[in-house]
Formats: structure tokens, sequence, C-alpha cells
């Protein structure tokens, strides 16, 4: 059984049908990538995974190790290993860095029957991690997002990706503003946390990325459907030819 | 004045027949107080916030009831450290439970007459049966902040207290003082302070006020403060409790380059009312005021934000500015906000801000998406929004009172 299995879904919003039969399967240890013209459905597909409102599925279906995942409410999603780092992560006023990252690990190690982290092991824990990513010490105590710079919002998601430890995780666009050199931390952020129990959705418009984060699958999405897989040659091709040739077929 | 304007109240005769005979200022106040009474629904100024329940409870003077007895200061009173804290019992001074002064600069005296003319209607009732008080003097730069702690406390029937204080900030000098009002359980009691600022020129007034009253209890404060050339008054606010709440501030511009910030929070569950009311009285050129109110409401409270800013025509280069901002919990709570911007010169810059709204379900999703259920993420995004408030709090040690006093409300109403 696939670790997350996508099956023929059909997605709208307000009435107007973004995702058109939709079939993925992610085994666990696999690195997927989507890449895919510009309104063709990428973030909607994460978005319905991760539980976003406002999304209307009027056929298929979404499941997490044959759970369906589609009846659950978001946060329960969460729970039980599904994170999608945000194309746009929102800015939180007030609510600090600190403060979200525990009561989130919280929130899952109360569902795993964990007691809640001491606070000098999530100290510790966040700085090490940090660390690793290139972000300074004090940026858990400013709040959520707020005032960060593209790139730094980025890595703040891959942060909580490798201190959450998903089973599925779902980065859409996170290469997107990030530097050369941030790119290469973030990716390695990306590959230590490569398992053979944890699989990957990645959405990117570039194949730089994806010489960093070798993926085992490479999809095309156009139209709301999947259009083309293969392997790591194909995001290549892509690169050097763009989308003409499947934009003509759709 | 017409007679529907009036209001029938319990602070006549009787009341002031169960206290010693007055001095020359209260009995002067006594008699305004008989012409004007208190403010009906028909004041404009007090429309949003009706007195009416209010004026029906058979107050006593709490300094006539002798069934009272506080000995200490309630434990959860917060400790501001390094503070000299002045401590006052329903509104009267209480050396045993003060602490002494001995700092440069600062002197803190007990006030027992209502020596300055303040002419809101709260002011004068305040004048006519003031409790008691305290003038605190600075001079230089005090190190020491000063923490005012009021207690109120019924006994076996309603009980209300009238305290004064006066801050005064000599030229050139810096203090710091907050002030928390508290009270304990049991029949309602009435707090109606009446606080009188002036700074100095060039001088810096930093004042926070924590309003943290008992949920049966009525607070009606008015403050009225003169700030002169070049001086700073950075004033916080924060409501957290009381059935019926009221933080009038006046602020009277008296010299140029001043700068004022008047910022508040308040937090209401249950029918809890409270009402910021503030007047910034620009009559001189090239002053700034700023404000920023911010408001969590829940249950069927009610929120009021009226916002007076006079700007004469010889005050060229005012920049002033307010903001409101209400979040609903509940579709219950009611929130009236009345910004009113009298404008008679021409080189300013002023403006005002209101919104309301519920939390942002693009901030819920987030918080969803990273596993944290419904309840904690409203519980952490309520908590940032007035944790955003106090962000105008420059006093560490302040933030971190306040700060706490948040926390706890929220677990107060967590466990409601
Ligand atoms: N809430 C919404 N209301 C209306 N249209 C929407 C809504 N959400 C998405 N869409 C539309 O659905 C289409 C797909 O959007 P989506 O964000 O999934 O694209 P994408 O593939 O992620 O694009 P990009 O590469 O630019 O990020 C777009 O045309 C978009 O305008
Ligand atoms: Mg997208």
């Amino acid at each position: 059984m696939a670790l997350l299995e996508i099956k023929n879904l059909h997605v709208s919003v307000g009435g107007k049908k973004i995702l058109n039969g939709i079939s993925l399967a992610l085994n666990a240890g696999e690195v997927h990538a989507i890449m895919g013209p510009n309104g063709t459905g990428k973030s909607t597909l994460s978005n319905v995974i991760a539980g976003r409102d406002g999304y209307e599925v009027t056929e298929g279906q979404v499941l997490l190790d044959g759970r369906d995942v589609l009846a659950m409410a978001a946060d329960e999603r969460a729970r039980a290993g599904v994170f999608l780092a945000f194309q746009y992560p929102v800015e939180i006023p007030g609510v600090t860095t600190s403060a979200f990252l525990k009561t989130a690990i919280n929130a899952k190690r109360r569902a795993e029957g964990k007691p809640e982290i001491d606070a000098m092991e999530f100290l510790k824990l966040v700085k090490a991690k940090q660390k690793i990513l290139g972000m300074p010490d004090d940026m858990i105590k400013r709040a959520l997002n707020v005032g960060f710079s593209g790139g730094e919002k980025k890595r703040a998601e891959v942060l909580q990706m490798t201190l959450l430890e998903p089973r599925v995780a779902i980065l859409d666009e996170t290469d997107s503003g990030l530097d050369i050199d941030a790119l290469k931390i973030v990716s390695e952020g990306v590959n230590t946390l490569r398992s053979p129990e944890r699989a990957f959705l990645i959405i990117t418009h570039y194949q730089r990325l994806l010489n960093y984060i070798v993926p085992d699958h490479v999809h095309v999405l156009v139209g709301g459907k999947v259009v083309a897989s293969g392997g790591k040659e194909l995001a290549e091709q892509l690169e050097a030819e763009g989308y003409a040739r499947y934009l003509s077929a759709a | 004045m017409k007679q529907s304007a009036l209001l029938v109240h319990p602070f006549g005769a009787r009341y002031a027949a169960a206290l010693p005979a007055a001095d020359s200022a209260r009995r002067e106040a006594r008699e305004t107080l008989a012409l004007e009474g208190l403010p009906g629904p028909k004041r404009e100024e007090w429309r949003f916030t009706p007195l009416r329940g209010l004026a029906k409870i058979p107050f006593i003077p709490a300094a006539s009831a002798e069934d009272i007895d506080v000995r200490d200061i309630p434990a959860d009173v917060p400790r501001f450290a390094g503070a000299v804290r002045v401590v006052l019992v329903n509104g009267v001074y209480r050396a045993d439970l003060s602490d002494k002064v001995s700092e440069a600069g600062l002197a803190i005296m007990e006030a027992k007459t209502p020596d300055h003319d303040v002419h809101a209607p709260l002011a004068v009732l305040n004048a006519a049966y003031m409790s008691g008080g305290v003038t605190i003097a600075a001079r230089g730069v005090v190190a020491k902040p000063v923490h005012i702690v009021s207690i109120g406390a019924a006994g076996a029937e309603p009980a209300a207290f009238h305290p004064r204080f006066a801050v005064a900030v000599a030229p050139a000098a810096k203090l710091t003082v907050l002030e928390t009002h508290h009270g304990l359980p049991g029949q309602p009691y009435f707090s109606n302070p009446v606080t009188t600022i002036s700074v100095g020129t060039a001088g810096v007034l930093r004042r926070y006020v924590l309003v943290r009253e008992d949920s049966e209890a009525f607070h009606l404060a008015t403050t009225v403060a003169d700030v002169a050339a070049d001086a700073k008054f950075d004033a916080f606010h924060l409501g957290l409790g009381g059935a019926l709440v009221r933080q009038e501030i006046n602020v009277d511009f008296v010299g140029e380059g001043a700068a004022v910030r008047l910022n508040g929070a308040y937090a209401l569950t249950g029918r809890a009312h409270h009402d910021f009311t503030t007047f910034m009285n620009h009559d001189m050129p090239n002053c700034t005021s700023s404000q920023v109110f911010k408001g969590v409401v829940d249950g069927e409270s009610r929120g009021v934000y009226q916002g007076r800013l006079l700007v004469a025509r010889h005050a060229q280069k005012t920049d002033g500015q307010q903001l409101h901002k209400a979040l609903f919990l509940s579709r219950g709570p009611q929130i009236d906000c009345k910004p009113e911007l009298e404008i008679y010169a021409d080189d300013v810059k002023c403006a005002h801000g209101a919104t309301t709204g519920e939390m942002d379900p693009d901030h819920l999703f987030y918080l969803a998406a990273r596993g944290i259920d419904p309840q904690a993420a409203r519980l952490l995004l309520v908590q940032g929004f007035l944790a955003d408030a106090l962000e105008n709090v420059d006093d560490a040690a302040v933030h971190d009172i306040l700060s706490a006093e948040i926390s706890g409300w929220l677990m107060r109403k967590a466990s409601a």
C-alpha cells in the first residue's frame, strides 16, 4: 500500500473546476516532484490534501496509509503526519514563533501519547535545527513570519518540518525566494529528513532544486491533470523545452 | 437642564449623612453634583455607557461600613520588583501596606482634600466624596518606579469610594507609574478614581494602568493630563475585569513639541462592559498624539471607544492618530466606536482607523496545518492579538506583568 494515495481527484473552487482527476501514489521513502505552469492547480492540490476550507471535492479520494484523509479535519491530518510547507506562509502578529512551535510540537506529542516537551529540551532542539538551516537563534522570539524576508519565511517552513517530522511532506515552491546558498542549505535539510518511512511531494518551477533534492519521480501538471510522469530527466527536459508540448496537448 | 437627562442616583443626602461633616471643597462639589447630577442616557459622551444599572444600587460610602476588614494585599496582585508600592484600600492610603519612600527626587504624600477642579461629571462626584488618595511628585530622573495598588471591597452592603491621585513630573524629570486596580468578591463596589497629571517641560511620564476589578464591580476613572512643551506622556491601559468599566483620559497640550501616546487593550467576557473615552486637546503647534486601542470581546460583552481629537486653528503641524481594533470571539458582543475629529488648523496630519472582525481563517488554517486543534489555535491567536497590543509597553518589567495578566485572563476564560 502506498503511503499517500491520491485517486482520481476532482476539485472545484467557487463552481470553477480546478483539478480534473489527479491520481498519484507516493510510496514511503520516495520523493515526487510536481512541475507545471502557473495556475494549473499545484497549490490547490496541496491545500486540498492539507485540508483548507473552500474547496469542493467532487470526486476521488486521498488516502494516508489507507485512511481517508478528506474525512479528517486539517489539524487531525497534520497530527496524522501530513505537512504542507506553504507557498505563502501567513504572518501572525503577536504570536511568537517559539510559542507557536512549542504548541505545534506538543500537539503532536500529545497525539502520540508522549508528555509535553520540557522547556530546556525545546530550546536546545530548536537551536540545533536553526543552526543547520542557518537561522539566527533569536528568530523564534519574533512574531511568526512577521517581517520575515521571503527567504526567511521559507526557511521557517522547513524548520517547522524538521521539528514536526511528518510522514508526508508537501513543499509548495519552498525554493522560491531562497538565495543560492539558502537553496543548498534548505535542500540539505530536506535530504537529511529523507527516510524509508517518509515521502515528499515537491512542487517547484525550477529544475535546479531537483539537482539538490533528487526526485524518484517527476510529474507534469497541466490543466488540473497529470499529463506526463517520468524520472528526474523529465525535469531537465522541461527546463530545456518549457511546457509548450503539454499545453498544446491539453 | 432637562429632567430626562438627569439620573436618580444614590449619592445624595443619605450617602452624605453616613459621612463626617465635609470640608468646603467637598461641600462645593456636592452643590455642583446636586445641580448637575450624574450623566443620563441623553448625554452624548455617556450614550454608550449607561449608568442606570449603577444608579440603582444603594451604595454606601465604603468609609462608613464597619464590616470591611482588609488586612493584606490579595495574593493575585502583581509584584512590580524594584518599585515603591503604594496601597489604597477603598480609596484610602494604607501606610501599613505601603513601602516607605526614600528615593531621591520622589515624594509621595497622602492627599486629603480635592484641590484640583476637574469638571467631568464623575470627577465632581469624586470631589464631593473624596475618600483619600496620594500625590506623587518627581524631580529629576526617578530610578524607582511607583506601583499604586487600589483594592476595593464591600461588606454586607454595596460600597463606593472615590480616590484622588495627582502625579506631577517636574521639568526634565522622568517617572514611571504603574497603577493596578483590584477587588474582593462579594457585594458590588464602585471605584471612582480621579487622576490629575502634569508633565513639565521636557519631562517624561510613563503611566501604566491595569483594571482588573471584581466581576461585579464598577470602575469609572477620569484622568486629566497637562503636557508641557517637549514633554512625553506615554500611557498604556489594560482593562481585564469589572461589570462596568470606563477609563476616560483627557489630555491638554499646554506647550509645543509634546508627544503623547495613549494606548490600551481590553478583553471582555460574559456581560462585561468596558469603555475607553479619550479627548486630545491639541491647543499648541507641533505636538503629536497617537492612540492604539485593541479589544477582544466574547459572550454578551460590550466594548466602547470614543476618541475625540480637537485641533485648534493655531495648532499647526499637529500629528494626531487613532486606531481601534476589535476582535470578536462570538456573535454576541457589541462594539461602539466613535472617532470624532474636529480640526481647525490646515497644516496637520490626523487620521483615525477602526477595524472589527472575527479571527482570520488563514491564520486558523495555518495553525491547524501544524496540528494545533481549533481551541488551542483560537487561544493562541487571542493571546497574540493582545500581546501585539502590548508591543507599545516600553517598560520591560511592566510588559511582563501585563503579559502575565493577559495569560491569567485567558486561563480564567478557558476554565469558566
Ligand atoms: N479561492 C479561489 N477562488 C477562485 N479561484 C481560485 C481560488 N483558488 C485558486 N483559484 C484558481 O485556481 C487555479 C489554480 O490555482 P493554484 O494556486 O492551484 O495554481 P498553481 O498551480 O499553484 O500556480 P502557481 O504556480 O502560480 O503557484 C488558478 O486559476 C487560481 O486563480
Ligand atoms: Mg501555487
